[in-house]
C-alpha cells in the first residue's frame, strides 16, 4: 500500500539472472520473483510500522565470494562511516543467516520515525534497532517461506555491531564459506534520512537445497 | 482417534510443565493460557488470571511498549523477541540464585509467537519466556574480568601509576585534540636525583619502596585531568591537558616540593628524595607528541646540568 519498488523488475531480471552460475534460468526467474514478493513484503511492513513511504531498491541477487561480500557491504555504506548492525539465523529447509545494516544516520533518525524520544538511552537504541531487524528479516522469511511452501524459522536476532567502523564488522578471515548466494535490498525512507540494507546468505549446501524447492515450486505454478 | 487424544494430552502436560514460562493472549490482551512455570513464578494460578486482561493483571508490566509490540504482531504476523540485555524483564519474577545472584530479579528473553487461524489471520500472540538469569551472572562477571585486565594493562605493576604505553597513548590523545580544538597543552618529565646511589646503597628493594613512595607523593599533588604515568626506571611523565608552560611551572615547583618535604624511611635511615623536572608545551611548530617528550626531556638534561632539584622549561634555542 505505501510500498513500491522504484524500478519496475522486469527491465532487470535479464542481467540478474545472467549472473547466478549455479541455476537454470526457470531457476532464477523464479528465485528472482519469490524474493521481489518477499522483499516487497518487508517494505510494506516497514512502511505499515513507520507510517511512512518506503522505497526499496530492486532485489539483487548473486553468487559471491568472501572478498565480494565486504566489497558488497563497502559499497552499500559510505567507507569511513560506522554502523549499526543486526543479524538473525534461520534454518530448517534452508539454512543461512540475514544481516539489516543501519548507516549510524538512519539509526538516529528511526527513533524519531517510530515515536519514540529522540534522545533514546542505550538499550532503548538497541531495542529500536533489534525491532526493525526483526521486523524485515521476519518479513522476508514469511514471505519465502509462504510462497516456496517450505517451513523456514528463524532466531531472535542479535546486535553484531553498534556504532562500528564497518571494516571491523565482516572480517574475512572469520568468515568460513568461501561462496555464498547473497540476495541484497535497500530500504529508504525518502522523506527522511532513514536508510538501510537487508542482506541474506546462504552457504553452500543451502544453495543446492534451495535449486530442489525451486524445482518443486516451479512445478507447481506450472500445473 | 485414541491416539490424537493422546498425543493433544500430552502436548497439554508438556506445556504445563515445559521449564519455560507460557502463556497466550488474544486480541483484548486477555489471558487465555498459563502455564505452571508462569504460576509459581508469578505466584498466582491459572483460574486466577486466565480470562482477565494481561496489563490488569501485571500493572508491571511496561503497558505502552509492550502493547503496540503486541499489536504488531497481530497486523504484520510476524515473530517478535525481547532481550534481557535491553530490557531485562517483563515480569518482576524472584530468581532461583537467591544467595548467589547478585541481580535483583530474574532476567529474562522472550519470544513472542503469532498463532493463526485457517485463514491465516492471527488470533492469539504465544509468549514464551526464558530464564536468562544464569547468561545474564556469567557476563556481568565477564565484563567486569575484562575490565579489571583493561585496568591492569594500562598500570605499572610497582608503582600501580599508569605505565609508559598508557600515559604515551593518552599524550597522543590530548595532543590531537589540543591540535584540533586549539587548547594548550605541557607535558612534564621528572626523574629522581641520584636514584641510583639508592639502588646502589640501600639495594633494590629499598629502590622499589622509594618509587612507590615518590609515585604516591606525584600523585597527590596533581589535579583530576592532568595523567601520571611511570615513563622509565625512575622517570615519570605528566600530561597536562589545557595547561601553558607558566601553568605547568607552577604544578611541577609544587611535585618537587612535595616530594622533598618529608624524608623517606629506608633501612633505618632517612633519605631526603629530589627530583629533577623538564617542561615543554604544544607550540604550532610541534610536529607530533612524541616531539613534546624530547624537548621535556632536553629541559630536564638542563636540570641535572644545572645541579639537580629544580625545573626548566624548554626554550626553542636549546
Amino acid at each position: 500500500m505505501y510500498c513500491t519498488n522504484t524500478v519496475s523488475f522486469k527491465s532487470v531480471n535479464k542481467t540478474i539472472t545472467m549472473s547466478i552460475p549455479p541455476y537454470t534460468e526457470d531457476q532464477n526467474d523464479a528465485l528472482q520473483e519469490v524474493v521481489n514478493i518477499a522483499m516487497g513484503q518487508a517494505g510494506d511492513s516497514l512502511a505499515r510500522i513507520l507510517g511512512n513511504f518506503v522505497a526499496l531498491s530492486v532485489p539483487r541477487i548473486r553468487l559471491v565470494t568472501v572478498e565480494d561480500v565486504i566489497k558488497t557491504v563497502t559499497d552499500m555504506v559510505d567507507n569511513n562511516a560506522k554502523i549499526s548492525a543486526v543479524r538473525q539465523a534461520f534454518s530448517n529447509s534452508l539454512r543461512g543467516e540475514a544481516i539489516v545494516v543501519f548507516a549510524q544516520a538512519g539509526a538516529d533518525d528511526l527513533a524519531d520515525l517510530m515515536g519514540y524520544d529522540t534522545d533514546l538511552d542505550r538499550s532503548a537504541e538497541q531495542e529500536l534497532l533489534l525491532e526493525v531487524g526483526n521486523l524485515l528479516v521476519g518479513a522476508v522469511i514469511t514471505g519465502i517461506s509462504e510462497t516456496l511452501k517450505t517451513d523456514l524459522n528463524f532466531s531472535a536476532p542479535s546486535l553484531m555491531a553498534e556504532r562500528t567502523p564497518l571494516d571491523q564488522v565482516l572480517v574475512p578471515e572469520q568468515l568460513s564459506w568461501s561462496h555464498a548466494l547473497l540476495m541484497e535490498v535497500n530500504f529508504t525512507v525518502e522523506s527522511r534520512d532513514f536508510n538501510c540494507h537487508l542482506l541474506m546468505f546462504m552457504a553452500e549446501e543451502a544453495i543446492d537445497t534451495l535449486r530442489s524447492i525451486l524445482d518443486e515450486f516451479i512445478d507447481r505454478i506450472q500445473e | 482417534m485414541s491416539d490424537s487424544n493422546d498425543t493433544t494430552n500430552l502436548l497439554n502436560i508438556i506445556v504445563d510443565r515445559a521449564h519455560v514460562g507460557i502463556f497466550v493472549v488474544n486480541q483484548q490482551r486477555e489471558i487465555v493460557l498459563w502455564n505452571q512455570f508462569m504460576e509459581i513464578h508469578s505466584e498466582r494460578k491459572a483460574d486466577t488470571v486466565v480470562g482477565q486482561n494481561l496489563f490488569e493483571a501485571f500493572p508491571e508490566l511496561p503497558r505502552k511498549w509492550l502493547d503496540r509490540k503486541i499489536e504488531n504482531i497481530f497486523i504484520l504476523k510476524n515473530f517478535s523477541f525481547t532481550s534481557w540485555e535491553q530490557r531485562p524483564y517483563l515480569f518482576k519474577f524472584a530468581h532461583n540464585r537467591p544467595v548467589t545472584g547478585g541481580v535483583d530479579c530474574m532476567r529474562q528473553d522472550c519470544t513472542l509467537m503469532p498463532i493463526k487461524d485457517d485463514n491465516s489471520e492471527v488470533q492469539y500472540v504465544c509468549f514464551t519466556l526464558f530464564d536468562a538469569t544464569d547468561t545474564s551472572i556469567y557476563q556481568s562477571k565477564l565484563e567486569k574480568t575484562t575490565e579489571k585486565l583493561r585496568e591492569l594493562s594500562n598500570r605499572d605493576g610497582l608503582t600501580r601509576l599508569f605505565n609508559r604505553r598508557y600515559v604515551e597513548e593518552a599524550l597522543e590523545k590530548e595532543f590531537n585534540r589540543a591540535r584540533r580544538y586549539n587548547n594548550k597543552l605541557s607535558v612534564i618529565l621528572t626523574d629522581i636525583d641520584f636514584f641510583k646511589k639508592v639502588n646502589d646503597m640501600y639495594g633494590h628493594l629499598a629502590g622499589d619502596e622509594v618509587l612507590r613512595i615518590m609515585s604516591q607523593r606525584l600523585a597527590s599533588g596533581l589535579r583530576g585531568t592532568d595523567v601520571l604515568g611511570r615513563y622509565g626506571g625512575e622517570e615519570f611523565l605528566v600530561v597536562l591537558p589545557e595547561t601553558d608552560m607558566q601553568g605547568a611551572h607552577v604544578l611541577a615547583e609544587r611535585l618537587r616540593k612535595i616530594v622533598q618535604a618529608e624524608p623517606v624511611a629506608v633501612e633505618g635511615e632517612s633519605l631526603t628524595i629530589n627530583i629533577s623536572l623538564g617542561i615543554s608545551e604544544l607550540r604550532d611548530n610541534t610536529a607530533a607528541y612524541a616531539q613534546l617528550i624530547a624537548e621535556a626531556d632536553l629541559a630536564l638534561y638542563q636540570s641535572k646540568k644545572n645541579g639537580r632539584n629544580n625545573t626548566t622549561l624548554f626554550q626553542p634555542d636549546f
